[in-house]
């Protein structure tokens, strides 16, 4: 398959680099086309638990950008229920061929750190963010308790 | 046949057209319910060579559903009416409106159905929707009675009927279940409890005698679950409460239709009729290593319930409490575990050696690349005697090959809103009205026209807008008051207005002077001989023909690029290469494309170039050119139709079609399009007009250009998007890792090409890059769809050589099978934006005073080159979409005033230069979108 040693490659790249806030990365051997990992953002009220996300990449990768899903639940402006996030880094409009899948994992980290709330997913918690922000690190930080994973500290030299 | 019509036309289509989110909602909940205490009677004089079955089943709303033996409650049967009756229409279950059917109430009485919805009768909150073509008497009854029902029974737990005489049947009763309940999920705050378990009861019923070892698939049902539901009466039923396994009869039925497959939880079919009666347990049990290839083997009815952990189903699984808490515990054990819909009851997911992941539908022994959706309302998979597997609509009683989809349901949604606009559409298209001719010709015609504006004029009281007759013709009224149109130059009579033909451009030209003739050489160059000196020449003798430099056809170039020389050309090589005698195509309304393919198929080709005689069946009307116009034009709208699976839109945007790479699932596509080459050859040979036209890259193929890499921009922009990144970068730095060799999906399956021999080992470096653009361009351009060309242009070629259309180029050839639409410019002005230019910069304001002085052409010319077609949207300038969705006309300031206009046709975009006079923009436009090639857009 043609996306395949592009991907190998940058999975061999991605797991030698280890970096410390993407970690467990899961590829099925046989189908490189599915990743998942947990990331694990700086800011609060994120800083406390993991969160997995599964990137999708298509046949036609990388002349097409990959897909990325929240696998776990989040309570962030840019990310709806469905767990399904926009970043532009791999919108039609921006996508080249030469993004590598780190850059697109790093930029997601940064969206979860700092939410956009001028382009949202989710108009009220956008709202809830801009207006009150005290209830909205309230509420997303307990939701991250309740359905976010846990950190291991061995799982950040894990991989 | 692939296309399976539904032959039987029924009456109640209309009725089973009627679909509403609402009905559904509601439907979804009960039928099992409902089902369990239905029974159904099929008259004894069932038409018995209909093929349409009626799945028959009800619904009704919530628990209002009175348990068997109680009286009829009259407010709640009131109650219900809306919903039943919409239900059963969105299930499609047919309701006949027809006269003689009756509908028996538990004996108790009976009540000629009206013609209305409202067919559907409601005994004790039991519905029974029927299709009198099949059962033109529909009896109902309690369960408690079923020993007074002399016919057929149905135990109660029973859910469906159906019956069928010579196609198989493989009705798939589950699947109105589950896509009802997964739209109930939704809207309904019950759903967990209710849709989980419901989800999980399906059926299968098949008739075939070819597929006959499948009858032990069986299905599994657990409707155990509806004790939770709270949605069964409140007695609970303990019929449902049980196992309902369908079993799938015998063939031995087939020949006499018969009400069957009624079974109850243990597996017992009945009916009086016929011996229908299969042991599904018992069979499914003895079969059990039809499975073995499975990971689960499927020995018990509650197999499902197993499948479903595999496939990560969450929802499946009774107890689970929420859908996403599952998912995301299964996540960590199935890490391709997708945030999706749950598959079907009976579907399974796998992977290949691969590592590919695929689809194993158990009940149709089939497997799938594509992630299956539940069945739409309405849908059924059945198995045609070949033991194939189609899907049948009962909404709009079609069939098709392919599993239907949200997306492609939204297509053929949008195919069908199409068709009531197509004959209207039709009767708008032209090509040159007069008033293009005098722009173009004005010395000449004018002074012709002036001569003969005499008795033209006869009849123009009732003149249109299309203007004066071109001139020399005169247009007469038969006594009954029919128009007919006299050509007095060639002293010929037609029923067509000349002005709407496009055929006029030929003829119309001023006479040649006297003993000068036109002809055409072997190639089909015209040239002139003159028998008084006895010379020929390719100049052309008339006054007012174009002088100046010669092009490749050895007339003045400015002549030759005309697109009215160009088509006047083809014209006469079509006249000249006529043939005598007419051709008669009697076709149905109902069953247009069948017919149609039938008749065109097993003409010879050459025949096809007789002149035509269209007939609609049952219609009065000889066939004068209007039939004919009508019949192009709707055929052309149906072979689009997305459930043929043949064509596709170009990047679910506009209005061009481009061949469906999945063509494949119909199995004599190549059939069918060499059919469809033939059918647009006689479009243009006959001068006829087509609803839709196709993407420029496919008129490109058609005319043996070669497609470069701006083509694909009009038919995957993100796609072209990359290609051009890697053209403009240097990527030997940016680790790519690209080779040549390339995969894309075909319905989830990927496949895989070398670019070139070898290719997955050779590495696309800086030095190699052009070579591996041009070869990914042509790869892109033709990935899929390179056999089913052929086959259209083999259909072609039969009945109008390519070589005739060597002098167009794609955009002239969208013009001459689509025709021109007069175009409101300003609508257009209206719904134009403007990126770093203003509604008021000058350069805007010249545009738009080109655009309103020029002709019509121009202006189709001019929308083709931005939008990539000469076509306006229904809806006008406002429904212009791009590829992504909705996009208006945009004029953006880009590059010097040296440059020329360029366009993108995906987004709708012109870049306009800021030209610094009006004449200036003018030439620069015009040659723009004159020149096809090169420059203009690349």
């Amino acid at each position: 398959m043609a996306a395949t040693r592009r991907l190998q490659k940058e999975l061999g790249d991605l797991r030698a680099s280890a970096m410390k806030n993407f970690t467990n990365i899961q590829v099925d051997e046989s189908n490189i086309l599915t990743w998942q990992g947990l990331i694990l953002p700086d800011n609060p009220p994120y800083n406390k638990g993991a969160f997995r996300i599964e990137i999708n990449f298509p046949a036609e990768y990388p002349f097409k950008p990959p897909r990325i899903n929240f696998k776990t639940k989040i309570y962030h402006p840019n990310v709806d229920e469905k767990g399904q996030v926009c970043l532009p880094i791999i919108s039609a409009e921006n996508w080249k061929p030469a993004t590598k899948t780190d850059q697109v994992v790093q930029a997601l980290i940064a969206l979860v750190n700092d939410p956009e709330p001028e382009h949202p997913l989710r108009a009220d918690l956008a709202e809830e963010f801009l207006k009150d922000r005290k209830k909205f690190l309230k509420n997303a930080e307990e939701f991250t308790k309740k359905h976010a994973e846990k950190r291991r500290e061995s799982s950040s030299s894990n991989e | 046949m692939s296309f399976i019509q539904n032959t039987n036309t029924c009456k109640c289509s209309h009725l089973c057209s009627v679909s509403s989110n609402d009905a559904v909602s509601n439907s979804s909940i009960l039928n099992g319910g409902i089902r369990a205490r239905m029974r159904f009677h099929e008259a004894k004089h069932a038409v018995a060579s209909s093929t349409f079955h009626g799945t028959l089943t009800s619904v009704s709303q919530n628990s209002t559903y009175n348990s068997g033996g109680e009286q009829v409650n009259a407010n709640k049967n009131n109650q219900q009416i809306d919903s039943v009756t919409s239900n059963s229409l969105s299930n499609g279950h047919a309701i006949s409106p027809a006269d003689k059917s009756f509908v028996t109430l538990s004996g108790r009485s009976t009540a000629p159905l009206s013609t209305s919805v409202s067919t559907s009768g409601i005994v004790d909150g039991r519905i029974v929707s029927t299709c009198t073509e099949q059962f033109p008497k529909v009896c109902v009854s309690e369960s408690r009675n079923i020993s007074q029902l002399e016919q057929s029974t149905i135990l109660p737990g029973t859910v469906g009927i159906s019956r069928s005489d010579q196609l198989t049947v493989n009705t798939d009763i589950c699947s109105h279940n589950r896509t009802e309940q997964s739209i109930s999920n939704e809207r309904n705050s019950r759903t967990e409890s209710v849709t989980g378990p419901v989800s999980d009861s399906y059926g299968t019923m098949r008739t075939d005698q070819d597929t006959n070892p499948l009858v032990d698939e069986c299905i599994v049902s657990r409707v155990d679950q509806f004790r939770n539901s709270g949605l069964t009466d409140s007695q609970g039923h303990s019929q449902t409460e049980q196992s309902v396994v369908f079993t799938l009869p015998d063939g031995s039925h087939l020949e006499q239709p018969t009400v069957f497959l009624m079974t109850d939880g243990r597996g017992i079919a009945r009916s009086d009729q016929s011996s229908i009666l299969s042991m599904g347990e018992t069979r499914r049990i003895s079969h059990p290593e039809q499975y073995t290839n499975s990971t689960t083997t499927r020995s018990n009815p509650r197999v499902i319930q197993r499948v479903a952990p595999l496939t990560g189903q969450t929802t499946m699984i009774p107890g689970q409490s929420t859908q996403s808490e599952s998912s995301i515990a299964l996540a960590d054990v199935d890490p391709t575990n997708h945030s999706e819909e749950p598959l079907p009851p009976g579907w399974e997911m796998r992977y290949d050696i691969y590592g590919r992941r695929y689809y194993v539908d158990h009940k149709t022994r089939s497997t799938s690349w594509e992630r299956p959706q539940p069945l739409p309302p309405g849908w059924e998979v059945r198995r045609d005697p070949r033991g194939r597997i189609y899907y049948v609509d009962h909404n709009t009683r079609t069939t098709t090959w392919q599993r239907p989809n949200t997306e492609r349901l939204q297509h053929f949604q949008h195919w069908q809103g199409e068709r009531q606009h197509v004959v209207q559409q039709g009767n708008q298209r032209f090509l040159y009205p007069q008033n293009i001719d005098i722009d173009i010709d004005k010395n000449n015609v004018h002074g012709n026209q002036a001569a003969i504006a005499g008795p033209s004029t006869s009849v123009v009281d009732d003149d249109d807008a299309l203007g004066p007759l071109p001139a020399g013709w005169e247009r007469r009224k038969q006594p009954e008051g029919r128009v007919y149109y006299v050509n007095h130059k060639n002293r010929t009579t037609q029923w067509e207005d000349p002005r709407t033909q496009g055929q006029e451009t030929g003829i119309d030209e001023p006479p040649l002077p006297d003993g000068w003739e036109i002809r055409l050489t072997e190639d089909g160059v015209r040239y002139f001989v003159d028998h008084n000196t006895r010379t020929t020449t390719f100049q052309d003798p008339r006054p007012g023909a174009p002088k100046g430099p010669k092009g490749i056809y050895r007339v003045p170039r400015a002549y030759e690029r005309s697109f009215r020389w160009k088509l006047s050309q083809f014209r006469f090589l079509c006249q000249t290469n006529a043939l005598p005698n007419h051709i008669k195509i009697s076709v149905n309304r109902q069953t247009l494309f069948e017919d149609s393919y039938h008749q065109i198929m097993n003409a010879e080709a050459f025949a096809l170039r007789r002149r035509l005689y269209i007939i609609f069946k049952g219609e009065e009307g000889l066939d004068y050119g209007g039939v004919s116009s009508e019949w192009f034009f709707l055929l052309s709208h149906e072979v689009l139709n997305p459930m043929y699976c043949l064509f596709e839109y170009a990047n679910k945007s506009n209005y061009s079609l481009q061949i469906n790479p999945a063509s494949y699932v119909n199995p004599d596509h190549l059939q069918y399009f060499k059919f469809i080459g033939r059918f647009i050859a006689m479009a243009l040979y006959h001068g006829r007009f087509i609803y839709s036209g196709f993407t420029m890259p496919f008129y490109k193929r058609m005319l043996n250009k070669k497609l470069v890499m701006k083509d694909i921009e009009s038919i995957d922009p993100e796609f072209y998007k990359s290609l051009v990144w890697i053209k403009e970068n240097n990527i030997d730095e940016c680790g790519l890792e690209l080779y040549y060799s390339v995969d894309f999906e075909i319905l989830g399956q990927v496949i895989h090409h070398e670019l070139k021999e070898g290719g997955d080992k050779i590495r696309v470096v800086e030095d190699n890059k052009e070579d591996y653009i041009r070869l990914m361009t042509e790869w892109r351009m033709t990935r899929g769809i390179e056999d089913q060309t052929k086959a259209f242009l083999e259909g072609f070629n039969s009945v109008v050589p390519l070589e005739w259309l060597k002098y167009f180029d794609e955009r002239e050839l969208e013009l001459m099978l689509c025709g021109m639409q007069e175009i409101d410019v300003e609508d257009w002005q209206r719904n134009t934006i403007y990126r770093h230019y203003t509604r008021n910069s000058k350069q805007i304001l010249w545009f738009w005073q080109f655009v309103t002085r020029t002709d019509s052409e121009k202006r189709a010319r001019l929308l083709q080159f931005v939008t990539g077609t000469c076509r306006v949207p229904v809806g006008g300038f406002a429904e212009l979409m791009g590829s992504n969705g909705p996009q208006r006309f945009c004029i953006e300031k880009v590059g010097k005033d040296t440059w020329l206009p360029r366009s993108h046709t995906c987004f709708n975009r012109l870049d306009l230069p800021p030209y610094k006079s009006y004449d200036q923009l003018v030439e620069k436009l015009n040659y723009a979108i004159e020149e096809t090639e090169g420059f203009g857009q690349e």
